[in-house]
Parts: C-alpha cells; sequence; structure tokens
C-alpha cells in the first residue's frame, strides 16, 4: 500500500521526520475510536484515557519503525490492544478494590460514589440506561479476544483481514471468535433484543 | 439455513456496517424462501442495533493537548542522550558503582584474612623460638624424690603450746 492510497501512512511518513501537525492530525482522528476500544476493554474512563494517551505517545516514539506497507489503523489499533491487555494482566496481578464493594461501615452504602456523566430525561434514561447496562456487562463478561474482536469489527476502516492481523490469528479464528461472541451475547440480552428494544437511532460509534 | 454462503456472507457484513439497499432486498428475498431463518435475523439484527447503540466514550477536550505535553516529556531527556552519543555508555556506567562496591568488600575481605593468616604465621613462629631458647632440662634421675621432697614441705604446723612450756 503505496502513502498515496493511505491518507494516514502518508501522515505517519511527515510524523517520521518529526512533523507534530501530522501527529496531532492522527491523534484528532483516532482519539474517539482508540478510547472506545480502552474503554471497554478496561471498563474505567480514566484508566482508559491515561491508556489512549499511552497508546498516541508510542505511535510517536515508534515512527520510526512504522512501515508504509501496513496500514496505520491495523498499526495503531495493535498498539491498543497490546497495551490493553497488558493493563488487563497489571489488574489481575495486583487487583483493586472494585467499585461495587460496599462501605465498611454502612453495608447497604457503596464504598465509592462515582458521578453519572450522561444526561436524560428521567424515563427515557431509565429504559436507555438499563439496556445500555446489559450490553455493557454482557460485552465485559466476554473472553478478552472475543470481546477485542466484536469492538474491532465494528471500526468500519478495519477489514476482517485487518482485525485478523490485530489479533494475531487467522481470518477464519477471527470470524468465529466473533461468531461465538455474539452467540453468547444474544443468549445474554436476549430478553432485551426480542423486545425490541433496540428499535430507536443507532449511535455512528462503538 | 445458517450454510447458505450468500445468506453467511450476508450476515458477515451486516456484523460490521448497515447492508446496502441492494443487500437488504437480497436478503429479504432469501429470507422469504427460509421462514425459519427469519427469528435468527432478527436477533443478529436487534444485537446489530444494541451494538451501534452504545454511547461513545466521553473524550476530555484537552486529551490531544496532553497527548502532546506527554510526547514532548517522553522525547526531551532520551534526545539529550543521543545528541552528546553517551547511549553506549549509560548500560556500562549504570553497573558501575554496584560493581566497584562488590569488588571493594572483596578486596578488603581478601586483604583482611591474608594478614589475618600472616599474624598467626608469625606467632606461632615465635612461639617455636621461645622454646627452642630455653636450656636444656635435668637429668630424670633428679626428679626420683620428687614426692618425698614435696611433702615435707607440707608437714603439720609446729605444736606452739608445747614450744613455749619447754621454753
Amino acid at each position: 500500500m503505496s502513502a498515496d492510497l493511505d491518507p494516514d501512512a502518508a501522515l505517519m511518513l511527515r510524523v517520521k521526520q518529526g512533523d507534530t501537525v501530522a501527529f496531532t492530525g492522527l491523534v484528532d482522528k483516532y482519539k474517539q475510536p482508540v478510547l472506545n476500544l480502552a474503554f471497554r476493554m478496561l471498563h474505567d474512563l480514566t484508566e482508559a484515557e491515561d491508556l489512549a494517551q499511552n497508546v498516541f505517545v508510542q505511535v510517536y516514539k515508534s515512527a520510526h519503525r512504522y512501515e508504509v506497507s501496513s496500514k496505520f489503523s491495523t498499526w495503531l489499533f495493535t498498539i491498543t490492544r497490546n497495551l490493553s491487555l497488558n493493563e488487563i494482566r497489571r489488574r489481575t496481578r495486583h487487583p483493586a478494590a472494585s467499585l461495587d464493594a460496599t462501605h465498611p461501615e454502612s453495608e447497604d452504602q457503596p464504598l465509592y460514589q462515582v458521578e453519572d456523566r450522561k444526561t436524560r430525561s428521567p424515563p427515557e434514561s431509565l429504559l436507555q440506561g438499563e439496556l445500555e447496562q446489559k450490553i455493557e456487562e454482557a460485552l465485559a463478561d466476554l473472553p478478552e479476544n472475543q470481546r477485542l474482536a466484536i469492538l474491532l469489527c465494528r471500526q468500519e476502516e478495519l477489514s476482517y483481514e485487518d482485525i485478523a492481523r490485530v489479533l494475531g490469528c487467522s481470518l477464519s479464528a477471527t470470524k468465529s471468535l466473533i461468531h461465538r461472541g455474539r452467540e453468547t451475547l444474544k443468549i445474554r440480552i436476549k430478553r432485551y433484543l426480542s423486545a425490541g428494544a433496540w428499535s430507536g437511532p443507532e449511535s455512528t460509534q462503538l | 439455513m445458517k450454510t447458505d454462503p450468500v445468506l453467511e456472507r450476508l450476515r458477515e457484513a451486516s456484523w460490521r456496517r448497515k447492508l446496502t439497499p441492494a443487500e437488504e432486498a437480497q436478503l429479504q428475498s432469501l429470507l422469504a424462501a427460509h421462514a425459519d431463518a427469519r427469528a435468527d435475523w432478527a436477533a443478529e439484527a436487534a444485537l446489530n442495533g444494541a451494538l451501534n447503540r452504545l454511547p461513545a466514550a466521553p473524550v476530555p477536550s484537552n486529551f490531544t493537548a496532553r497527548v502532546l505535553d506527554a510526547v514532548e516529556r517522553e522525547t526531551r531527556t532520551p534526545a539529550k542522550t543521543r545528541h552528546f552519543g553517551w547511549s553506549w555508555l549509560n548500560r556500562p556506567l549504570r553497573w558501575l558503582p554496584r560493581t566497584a562496591f562488590v569488588v571493594l568488600v572483596v578486596g578488603v575481605g581478601s586483604i583482611a584474612y591474608h594478614h589475618d593468616v600472616i599474624e598467626k604465621r608469625k606467632a606461632r613462629a615465635q612461639s617455636l623460638l621461645t622454646v627452642s631458647e630455653l636450656p636444656a632440662m635435668a637429668s630424670p634421675e633428679i626428679l626420683e624424690d620428687f614426692d618425698a621432697i614435696q611433702a615435707m614441705g607440707q608437714a603439720p604446723a609446729a605444736d606452739q603450746e608445747l614450744l613455749s612450756l619447754l621454753q
């Protein structure tokens, strides 16, 4: 793939030369999908922001290793995947206190109280919030590679071959991961799916 | 029905994006012929809708500025090191203090040990010299009545009362 075909690769060539403007362009273009992926892998917005920041720092520091023959988004999501899995493994070795943990002095109070940033009218918020929570929970319970495969699948710029490269497995294994993950999700939220709860307008980003 | 290659292709396409009108028409004609697949497709479509409606994570307004600051911080220090060409020295120099400390401890220990060995040898030689300078011992016959002579020194004390009466 030449730099003429992939505008991101052309920007990366400029980043290699130390062009900060080109780097800023890439950050602005990909910060949302990278943060979305990090957030759905880690389930912590602050940690996801830090991880997304590290992803772009790694991109800048490793710019000299980037080969124009590979697609930039594939390379970027591979870095995101690796850092996310490292963070998940680090958490496994050093588990932190759960946000669901109860207060030691009052069992009906949570240990931590986090501000809800979503603002919706009460009835809509109640239904939509519950549905989102169910799908988020079901996604979170999937094995990491199935979750990653499903999340990457929603990135329009990535083909199945690209997703396979990011995951480091074959094309058939990638499709199998997506299929198995989706089957699990369908079972977990069957009640909501059959009720047509998601019949409203779709958002454009996962 | 799941093994129908056209239906599988459409299913895989629907996982990634919204089907085109032509694909949608093709799907509807296939489903019209295979009513048993409709429920499965309804679930697929509902799941696609559910995944598409998940809210995006809020990106902080200063995110790009934070990234640029972090890049600046990360690249500043190594750049200085590269500029002066000392990077090849970094690795060995990092171990130099530890290595020097180990060498010092081993050296001091070794010197102390050898000093101790030499001192002991000197003391042993001095003892031998002292013994060798002693005069030759008397003949063993002289000691023949040694016990009797020693016992004489242990005789009972004189009877002072009797002595005074005699005087």
